[in-house]
């Protein structure tokens, strides 16, 4: 990093290819560019090793390769968490899950590269992504339920005279869902981003002293790739709730 | 702060975030996720159909212990049988001996104590001939009748 340079200018959006749409600019941008190789990287991490055809002549032929064994890990894992969350009736819901949480863990790991970009760091993608959550969990509450669905915002069991307060904190707590969702995400990569460059700087402020912040960022780095998967996680798991309260209510 | 300064390029990103998500889901949908859950299903169904098979090989072999056992209490049963069977065999067999052999001893005994009392009677008759003999000789010689008159 050059001195004098924000630290923010790492979140700065470059264009790569101008295009302009119906007057819309849809630029592919650095942000595009990342997005493209998340995209890649999953589908062929996960599809590549299944490609090969299968036989079952012996045992040896069900021997998951190494590749195998990496993919069936992550599917696993979303598979375990959407039924410890939402049950048997969360297996429908698996790809979404799924597409969610590898999209936002491959953005948030690639993102910690050198010089790459982190598209997670962007309020607007993130909230796009919470958006899509929250619109999805909606109508699926409506569609299950239909107008029952709004005894969703009534917990049972509470005196009448409590409604009036509790109707209004609850339907505020349910329309904060995307904000809460989608500022989690944004504000721990744009904060882990941020420190990182903010003592990279020290390093060459400081001369032979820079040693310690360098230590420091060695550090910061194992701490952010933690970040990466738990935000991916916690957003993965919050959608599985919400997708739980849609089906069941309370 | 660029995330909220370059306004311009949130379509953009918009888009792009759109075009992305959508190729993944529907991909990871229709074309990885189910070729996974089949790999994983087909792994499944072969270790079940091995465990399957492997409790019908355990019932199997426990089938074939309960023969063996059977057979050998049979087997040990039957020799215990024979052993008993001879046991007695040869037991009858010196009983019968033993009392062959007492019996034939008990007529040899009769046979000679009949002999002796035979015999006795022999030398009493004989030696009452003897004298008959002597005296009839005797009395003709003292009296002088002839032999064949004198009857005792």
């Amino acid at each position: 990093m050059a001195k004098g340079e924000s630290p923010l200018k790492q979140f700065e959006i470059q264009p790569i290819v101008d295009i302009n749409f119906l007057g819309f600019d849809i630029s592919f941008t650095n942000s595009a560019l990342w997005m493209t190789i998340t995209t890649a990287f999953i589908l062929i991490f996960f599809t590549v090793p299944f490609l090969k055809a299968k036989k079952t002549n012996s045992v040896s032929d069900l021997y998951p390769t190494r590749m195998q064994v990496a993919a069936e890990l992550g599917f696993n894992f979303i598979n375990s968490l959407l039924a410890d969350t939402v049950g048997k009736e969360g297996k429908k819901y698996f790809p979404l899950v799924f597409t969610l949480f590898m999209f936002i863990l491959f953005g948030n790991l690639f993102g910690m590269i050198p010089y790459s970009f982190t598209f997670t760091s962007h309020i607007i993608v993130t909230l796009a992504l919470a958006m899509g959550v929250f619109i999805f969990v909606t109508v699926l509450g409506f569609v299950k339920h239909g107008a029952k669905f709004f005894s969703f915002f009534v917990i049972p069991g509470l005196p009448v005279y409590m409604l009036p307060l509790l109707i209004p904190i609850e339907i505020i707590s349910y329309l904060s869902r995307p904000i809460s969702l989608s500022v989690r995400l944004f504000a721990n990569m744009l904060a882990g981003h941020t420190l990182l460059k903010v003592f990279a700087g020290f390093v060459s402020a400081l001369g032979f002293f820079g040693i310690l912040p360098l230590v420091f960022i060695i550090a910061l780095t194992g701490l952010e790739i933690l970040i990466a998967f738990l935000q991916a996680y916690v957003f993965a798991i919050l959608t599985c709730l919400y997708i739980n309260d849609a089906l069941h209510l309370h | 702060m660029p995330q909220l300064e370059q306004v311009e390029f949130f379509i953009s990103q918009l888009f792009w975030l759109g075009v992305f998500f959508v190729i993944l889901f529907t991909v990871l949908t229709y074309i990885t996720l189910p070729r996974i859950r089949a790999f994983l299903n087909q792994r499944d169904d072969f270790v079940k159909s091995h465990i399957s098979k492997q409790d019908e090989l355990i019932k199997k072999a426990e089938s074939i212990i309960e023969n063996y056992e059977a057979k050998l209490t049979e087997a040990k049963n039957q020799a215990s049988q024979i052993i008993n069977d001879a046991k007695d065999k040869a037991l009858k067999e010196s009983e019968d001996l033993i009392k062959a052999t007492e019996e034939k001893i008990q007529h040899e005994i009769k046979q000679t104590e009949e002999r002796v009392a035979k015999e006795k009677d022999t030398a009493i008759s004989e030696l009452n001939d003897q004298l008959k003999d002597s005296a009839t000789n005797f009395l003709s010689k003292v009296t002088n009748i002839e032999k064949g008159n004198i009857n005792l």
